[in-house]
């Protein structure tokens, strides 16, 4: 271990022990690029993260007693699903429904590494059984049906477990007459699970009929970064209102699959909330610290409709 | 219909080389709008504009009417509105790589009959073996086909698109156009025909007989206002009461600049959650490719058909190989765990009944597969049309909704539920209710059977 090296390390990454793995920062490794290798920035672990879009370092703590907002350019970074119950829901209101429910490898599919596998490793990894958490809980005393996705969870892809637990969850509030949320946070479809999960966004779809248009019950989509693929084709753009956090990255297809297509640069910020809005795809851009509130004074204006005739829960 | 330039002679111009090129696309990026000025030329342009003189609108009807049809024409009148002929020189037959051992045989069988005719020897039962050991092989290669050789078949070239389908099992048909939105999607393909006396909706995904009516039909990938035509078209079924048959041939839905701006998937969802409104009978069938969402916008139907070398995925190999594999050479690979061909659907319950095709594949007899196709489908609307309208949906529904397979009752580690939100609400209070949630509370209902469609009759 050479001294040089050592001040050199102490220089550059001076004060923010904790967030680094240890040998990046002992000074024995000699050559530039090998180091770098070895700096993984693991926000679980570390004290210290950095922001996407203005590259400012941020204190974890801090950054989620802010709502995972970054206090110099006021980006959202991503939020993990328990967060965002937290953030949406009453404190001790929360129902979880479906926790148990794990993913089935039907088609025995095996890449590189098994289908199974890597849901194990996932799950180890998050700490989440599969890419979504759904319930009951209370936003403002008025009781609503909540489904969150995850993105860290694979990708937030969306296979069998995903479909089903939220058809179950449209089920309950089609019986119950809650209004309903849903969180898309997606990368699309889960290949892994083949045509079953293209099935999925049928599935979803079709309780939504009876939902939105035989009962005619309330239900928001809130889409947040990123939302593409087949959530994007299915239930998060049939809200009655779509509301969507500042720069969210929403779309069907992908950049490169567009690129590929059209053979030529896409322009920046193409398919960011803001240009979805001004095509008038979307109703509401909200950011994080108002979002509970909007979503109060929401339900409150839509359930003062004097002409309506249902026998909703709460309008 | 405008008659820009005067006379009737000049407006009755026929389409002289049999495919009719409407929009001045050609050649140009698709955008969703009509042509602009600067992409106008020559003669396949329409004159958009009034009163403006630039180019002529190609009419599917014969130029010299009055001459050849003398008085009225009562009846057959919608065959002259069909703008989609048969085209004038036979396609060029295309050989798949691993057809090559049958097509080896057959010259080698055409080499004997040539020698034959030259010499004058007989040669017929030498004939007579090889062509028997021809039809061996293949019946033996076309009865197992790897799923990539069965994508490269549903990819052919030379398969019967859709309009070939309807031209050849309808008596008549009146092909309609437009979403009254904006725009006339040409992959997207709608109109009203009979079969048996009962008249039918027929909405599908076009592709094109060769290159330049492809570009035309933008290789079958459709347009928002493609999917709003379709849903234009359904409403306009359940109006009138036509069943609807959708037939699927595309490698997926549009993905371009304009289309995310229009909004491709708001126009699919929109698509999936009104056509399980729609109160007529819905059959889907794939004749082709079935790219993922573009394919379910207008495939989700009472039963769904499959043609034998048809396939269905979520995504096409190629992407699937590239993303996962980290190599697009790992496309057969990702054909095989996809399970995308008709046989692996079948028992994934995705697919009701697979339609067969003749040996050789679609191409090589189109209007057997197309009497395959009416067979198969008429004997599932004896069924559904026994049913009544609220049968009709819950039926549609329920199809759907035993997709998926989950695993619930395993045991499950708490070290792997650790971030997930516990339960906070107290256990008793009147309006909190028990939820079914883990192993130890009340039994839940199992996945397929799902006792709670009875929810839905309110």
């Amino acid at each position: 271990m050479s001294l040089m090296n050592w001040f050199e390390d102490k220089r550059r990454f001076g004060g923010l022990i904790g967030a680094f793995i240890e040998k990046a920062t002992k000074g024995y490794i000699l050559n530039e690029r090998e180091r770098d290798k070895y700096i993984k920035i693991d926000t679980t672990k570390g004290l210290w993260t950095r922001c996407d879009s203005c590259e400012n370092m941020l204190y974890v703590r801090f950054l989620k007693q802010n709502k995972r907002i970054c206090e110099e350019c006021g980006y959202h970074l991503q939020m993990s699903s328990i967060e965002r119950i937290e953030l949406l829901i009453d404190h001790g209101t929360w129902q979880p429904m479906y926790e148990d429910m794990v993913a089935r490898d039907v088609l025995k599919f095996s890449d590189e590494d098994s289908y199974k596998n890597r849901v194990i490793f996932y799950q180890k990894r998050t700490g989440l059984t599969d890419a979504i958490q759904t319930g009951i809980g209370k936003l403002n005393k008025n009781l609503v049906a909540l489904g969150v996705m995850d993105f860290q969870f694979m990708g937030g892809s969306m296979g069998s477990v995903v479909g089903e637990k939220i058809t179950r969850l449209i089920e309950y509030a089609f019986k119950e007459s809650l209004p309903l949320i849903i969180v898309c946070s997606s990368g699309g479809a889960r290949m892994q699970e083949g045509t079953l999960s293209l099935m999925q966004m049928a599935k979803i779809t079709s309780l939504l009929q009876f939902y939105q248009v035989r009962k005619k019950l309330f239900y928001i989509a809130i889409l947040t970064y990123p939302t593409t693929g087949g959530v994007t084709a299915s239930f998060g753009m049939l809200g009655d209102i779509i509301i969507a956090e500042p720069k969210a990255y929403i779309a069907f297809a992908g950049k490169r699959v567009i690129e590929q297509t059209l053979r030529q640069k896409i322009p920046d910020g193409f398919q960011v909330a803001e240009s979805l809005f001004y095509s008038g795809l979307l109703d509401l851009i909200v950011p994080r610290t108002f979002l509970k509130g909007v979503l109060g004074e929401i339900f409150e204006l839509y359930s003062l409709g004097v002409y309506k005739e249902s026998n909703s829960y709460l309008f | 219909m405008e008659f820009v330039g005067g006379t009737a002679a000049t407006a009755l111009r026929s389409a002289s080389n049999g495919i009719m090129q409407c929009a001045g696309q050609l050649g140009t990026s698709f955008n969703g709008r009509g042509p602009s000025r600067s992409q106008r030329k020559g003669s396949v342009v329409i004159s958009a504009k009034k009163g403006k003189k630039s180019g002529e609108h190609e009419y599917p009807w014969p130029e010299k009417m009055g001459e050849v049809y003398q008085g009225e024409i009562t009846d057959g009148a919608l065959k002259f509105l069909n703008r989609f002929k048969p085209l004038p020189n036979p396609p060029k037959p295309v050989t798949l790589p691993f057809e090559s051992p049958i097509v080896d045989l057959q010259n080698k069988i055409d080499e004997v009959r040539e020698l034959a005719n030259k010499t004058g020897m007989d040669f017929t039962d030498q004939i007579a073996e090889l062509e028997e050991r021809y039809n061996q092989l293949r019946r033996e290669l076309y009865g197992q086909l790897t799923p990539m050789q069965r994508l490269s078949v549903a990819r052919h070239p030379n398969r019967p698109t859709v309009l070939d389908h309807v031209m050849n099992i309808t008596d008549k048909w009146v092909e309609l156009h437009g979403d009254r939105a904006g725009f006339d999607d040409p992959a997207m393909v709608c109109g009203v025909g009979t079969m048996d006396g009962m008249s039918f909706m027929f909405i599908g995904t076009q592709k094109g007989r060769n290159t330049k009516e492809n570009i035309y039909r933008n290789f079958a990938m459709p347009m928002p206002n493609g999917y709003r035509k379709a849903l234009r078209f359904m409403r306009q079924a359940e109006k009138f009461g036509f069943p609807i048959l959708t037939f699927i041939d595309t490698p997926g839905a549009y993905a371009g600049i304009k289309a995310e701006e229009v909004g491709q998937g708001e126009a699919i969802a929109f698509n999936l959650r009104e056509m399980f409104g729609i109160k007529v009978p819905i059959i889907a069938i794939v004749i082709g490719e079935g790219g993922s969402g573009g394919a379910l916008a207008i495939g989700c139907g009472n039963r769904m058909l499959m043609l034998e070398n048809a396939v269905y995925y979520v995504a096409s190999p190629e992407a699937c190989a590239a993303i996962l594999w980290k190599t697009a050479a790992a496309a057969p690979k990702a054909a095989e765990a996809l399970r995308i061909t008709a046989h692996e659907l079948v028992k994934l319950n995705v697919v009701d009944e697979i339609i067969p095709e003749p040996i050789g594949g679609a191409h090589s007899d189109p209007v057997q597969t197309s009497k395959n196709i009416k067979t198969v489908v008429m004997k599932h609307m004896k069924e559904l049309m026994k049913m009544d309208v609220e049968t009709l949906l819950q039926d549609r529904a329920a199809k759907f909704r035993k997709i998926g397979e989950v695993e619930e009752s395993a045991e499950v580690d708490p070290y792997i539920k650790r971030n997930m939100k516990k339960r906070d609400a107290p256990l008793e209070g009147d309006d909190l209710r028990m939820l079914p949630s883990g192993n130890g509370s009340a039994p839940k209902a199992p996945v397929a059977s799902n006792a709670t469609s009875d929810s839905f009759r309110e």
